[in-house]
């Protein structure tokens, strides 16, 4: 068991180095010139307000330009507490039977 | 000449993630409470969320609410904070359903044990294979 918790831990630190190294050659932090920031992003910023009529970015992209995301996302919602319901009620219609 | 390391301190946000990620990680792996099992899978979605977030903030950078103010104004990257809004939905349902498969678990086996679940299932196998022969 001693012998398996140490294999994990080496095994993490070594992932750990290759996951640094690749975050070492990601673009500085921060700065406005960014791949990131593309015009996607742009687009957002400046026509936010004249298409949606928001003046929260980050809700007129949740609920206006990218809608139908949000509409299956509560659609997950609804199946995660779904599959919840069924999975707690066959136990105890097991334990009456 | 920059360093590994220097490369690392510009990026420190990332840094802390990837440190999460290993937390979430090693705790996965170590322990036997299924229940901290599924506390470590959290740290590491946590993680994954700070290196999204990072990825869109800009230093200096005003929050993405217009204000009607200067039009100067760098505001930063909307995107991401929408996009991890949909990640923290599929976390919470992730996180709901593996609370409930361990219930179910704890009323079949009466512990929240790995180990011992799976030992619990060996004896199990064995016997129905005995039976068999």
């Amino acid at each position: 068991m001693r012998i398996r918790k140490l294999l994990i831990i080496i095994v993490a630190l070594l992932a750990a180095y290759g996951i640094l190294v690749a975050v070492a050659e990601l673009p500085p932090y921060g700065m406005a010139d960014n791949p990131v920031h593309n015009h996607v992003s742009e687009r957002y910023i400046n026509k936010a307000l004249d298409e949606t009529g928001v003046t929260n970015m980050v809700t007129a992209i949740v609920l206006d330009y990218r809608a139908y995301d949000t509409m299956f996302e509560t659609i997950v919602l609804f199946t995660a507490a779904l599959a919840v319901v069924i999975t707690l009620k066959v136990s105890k219609r097991k334990e009456k039977g | 000449m920059k360093t590994l390391l220097g490369k690392l301190v510009i990026n420190y946000p990332y840094l802390f993630a990837v440190v999460l990620f290993i937390i979430g990680t090693i705790i996965v792996l170590t322990r036997d409470n299924l229940f901290k099992k599924l506390i470590g899978i959290n740290i590491m979605e946590s993680a994954i969320f700070i290196v999204f977030i990072a990825a869109g903030n800009i230093r200096g950078g005003a929050v993405p609410i217009l204000d009607g103010g200067r039009a100067d104004t760098v505001y930063i990257n909307p995107l991401p904070s929408a996009l991890m809004l949909t990640g923290i939905v599929v976390s919470v349902s992730v996180t709901a359903f593996a609370l409930a498969l361990i219930i179910r678990l704890y009323k079949s086996y009466g512990t929240t044990s790995a180990r011992r679940i799976a030992e619990m299932r060996n004896e199990v196998l064995k016997h129905d294979s005995s039976h068999q022969s």
